[in-house]
């Protein structure tokens, strides 16, 4: 007789989400453990999937950078810029230098705002909720600047297609300034806490090491990236807007932990300070906007890449020379990032999971896609609005 | 005479209502000094017992597939457990109701109730996050239970008694205990912060990854009552700790400022730290909290055969 040991089957599984304190938003992740360790782990997005990408198609050129500026509500005015650079170059505008030194202005700007967000949210996780608090107070400083400068706090709404809405006035140069030397000396605390407290240390160093040749396998981008010493930055690789008249210094570390994603983070907020200083004593004359920008534009497709605050932001716009466009086609960062979590967190203990996931500066409305299955005849499955309907009508009524 | 007498010390003073009311103050000290160290306004004074008024009010929800008995007796036990503890101990610096040879050991194992209640509450629920909460909690008790144990200890061997009654006369009459044994007062204060799951040792409710841990699937009164005991285990905590180790508590006026002082001590430490992982909680006490309180007996024992 032999003994056969089977392996075990059943797996214990601790469900994250879709509704879960550890989200701000919902994604529905299930994390094998054994004991406290994760032996497997499930990502299932989409949860907020809005159908933008469709609903720019049944909107004018101009209509639709109001949309995609909502496609995320952290990084609105990075959308709002991908969205706009790519029609322009479509157009065949040229948009004046000062209009795009004012749009790479709200850019830092909302990378200091985004960053210092990731940075209380994360902090947040690892259980430190002071420090949480005392970065999310600091980064009221921000908020108001944008506020000043824009007339809103969150969908700021600088661009217009070729070029932005507003100057910058002296007075609201002195606010950002101040504002500016307020924030780099809380950073100089922050980084300080971040690379010496040892409690925090604890949870921070030697967790979650991706390697180098796993973040180029991955396809990470963004800080993430940098944290593990990729050297990828569009604003260097490609720089687009005032990026090749004000360029920035890449930051990249090389450990690949939480400590190096949350080292790399903060350094770029000094990076963002001194671009925005140096944008502000070096604005150049001209114009805001251009004179005319075309109703419709002329056929053809273009592709637009712009550094978010999360990494690289994707458009594709193609247009059919009517004055909506044919396809508008976006990939966030956090879609690239997101694999990463997966592949990291078996091995690790659950604690450390949250701390993993927020390490990415996940930000999932912005990613969630809707997906429609080809099966193997390469027949599309598509289902009708009748079908649907009634597809709902009978689940229910055979659920009971 | 003697039975009505009982009858109030479990009731109304030091058990029952008294310890109930100062648990609920105490923990809106313990949140307002939080908030205001983390730059928030915290609550109003009566928020915690608003929070227990409302919570009693509600419907108790009892999940599928757990043993309804054992989930409502739990938090009752708990809290029977930390109210018993409170008539052992000299509450608001007054003589305890009741003291017999080697209560100290008792009250500790009763403090210990609520804990145990608690895993168990967790694993009486088919609920995910509550198994991995009640397995925190558990493995959690065994981590700081001895070292906490063996640090109050520490004045009893220095008073010759395990009754607390006895040991308290001995401290009012001697140097502060925080003096004479610094190193059995540390590990104390962090095994109170272990015993109540506080930060950085509440890695059993860490909301982040486990919700609200074992109490997950707890609502209304079985969540209140629960809620309750750990108030009454917060101000006897304190009040074990400052009368073994900050000089005893003579009148009430002594326990209030001693006390409080101690819990705003705690509150400035909770709101220092990083939650720590499971893993490195049980690291932390046995492979330094465990030492630290055996060097301080150590020492003790060198100076008393001295």
């Amino acid at each position: 007789m032999t003994a056969v040991i089977s392996p075990k089957k059943e797996k214990f599984i601790v469900p994250i989400g879709p509704q879960h304190p550890a989200l701000k938003e919902p994604g529905h992740f299930e994390f094998a453990v054994d004991g406290e360790v994760v032996t497997d782990a499930t990502v299932r997005l989409g949860y907020v999937h809005r159908g933008i990408e469709k609903g720019a198609e049944a909107r004018n050129w101009t209509q639709n950078l109001y949309l995609v500026e909502r496609i995320c509500g952290i990084c609105s005015h990075i959308h709002a810029l991908t969205y706009a650079l790519g029609v322009e170059v479509l157009a065949e505008v040229d948009v004046p230098p000062r209009a795009q030194a004012i749009r790479v202005l709200v850019a830092e700007l909302e990378r200091i705002h985004s960053h210092l967000l990731w940075f209380g949210v994360a902090a947040h996780e690892a259980g430190f909720d002071t420090l949480f608090m005392y970065s999310w107070r600091d980064r009221e400083t921000i908020m108001d600047i944008l506020e000043a400068l824009t007339g809103n706090r969150v969908n700021y709404s600088a661009n217009v297609l070729g070029g932005v809405k507003f100057d910058v006035t002296d007075a609201q140069r002195k606010v950002i300034l101040e504002g500016i030397d307020f924030l780099e000396e809380r950073t100089h605390h922050y980084l300080n806490v971040v690379t010496t407290d040892g409690m925090f240390l604890q949870r921070t160093r030697g967790i979650g090491i991706t390697r180098l040749q796993d973040a180029q396998r991955l396809g990470i981008v963004g800080p993430t990236a940098r944290a593990s010493g990729v050297m990828r930055d569009v604003r260097v690789d490609a720089p687009y807007a005032a990026y090749d008249a004000f360029p920035i210094n890449i930051v990249v570390e090389t450990a690949g932990d939480l400590e190096a994603r949350f080292i790399v983070r903060l350094k770029e907020l000094y990076e963002s300070f001194r671009l925005i200083r140096e944008i502000l004593d070096n604005l150049p004359p001209g114009d805001l906007q251009v004179k005319r920008f075309p109703r419709r534009i002329k056929p053809g497709e273009v592709i637009s890449r712009v550094e978010a605050p999360r990494g690289e932001v994707f458009y594709y716009i193609r247009s059919n020379g009517s004055d909506m466009p044919d396809r508008v086609k976006v990939r966030t960062p956090t879609l690239c990032n997101m694999a990463s979590v997966l592949s990291l967190s078996v091995g690790h203990h659950l604690a450390d999971v949250p701390m993993l996931l927020v390490g990415i500066d996940p930000c999932f409305s912005c990613n969630d896609r809707g997906v429609s299955i080809c099966s193997s005849e390469g027949s599309h499955d598509r289902w009708t609005w009748e079908r649907l309907r009634q597809f709902g009508i009978d689940y229910y009524a055979n659920k009971v | 005479m003697d039975s009505v007498v009982n009858v109030a010390a479990l009731l109304f003073f030091p058990g029952g209502l008294f310890v109930i009311t100062a648990g609920l103050f105490y923990e809106w000290i313990d949140r307002k000094v939080i908030a205001r160290l983390q730059n928030r306004l915290g609550p109003r004074w009566f928020q915690p017992f608003a929070d227990t008024v409302k919570l009693l009010a509600k419907e108790e929800v009892v999940p599928e597939r757990v043993n309804p008995i054992l989930f409502v007796a739990l938090p009752l036990a708990a809290l029977a457990g930390a109210l018993t503890a409170a008539l052992y101990v000299p509450m608001a610096g007054l003589k305890p109701a009741f003291s017999f040879s080697g209560d100290l050991i008792v009250t500790v194992y009763m403090l210990s109730l609520l804990t145990l209640c608690t895993g168990l509450a967790g694993a009486n629920t088919h609920d995910r996050f509550s198994l991995v909460g009640a397995t925190r909690a558990l493995t959690q008790l065994f981590a700081y239970e001895a070292p906490f144990l063996l640090a109050l200890l520490g004045p009893a061997i220095a008073a010759g008694s395990w009754q607390i009654s006895e040991i308290t006369a001995y401290t009012e009459t001697h140097t502060w205990m925080l003096v004479m044994q610094p190193i059995g007062f540390i590990v104390a204060l962090i095994g109170l912060m272990g015993k109540l799951e506080l930060p950085p040792f509440d890695s059993p409710e860490a909301e982040t990854e486990i919700v609200a841990g074992a109490l997950t699937e707890y609502s209304g009164r079985g969540l209140a009552i629960f809620h309750l005991g750990k108030g009454v285990e917060l101000v006897i905590g304190l009040t074990l700790i400052t009368s073994f180790y900050m000089g005893g508590l003579s009148n009430p006026l002594a326990f209030v400022l001693k006390t409080v002082g101690l819990l705003i001590v705690l509150a400035g430490l909770q709101s220092l730290m990083t939650r720590l992982r499971i893993d490195q909680t049980v690291g932390l006490w046995w492979r330094y909290g465990a030492l630290l309180v055996l060097v301080q007996w150590l020492i003790l024992f060198v100076i008393q055969m001295v």
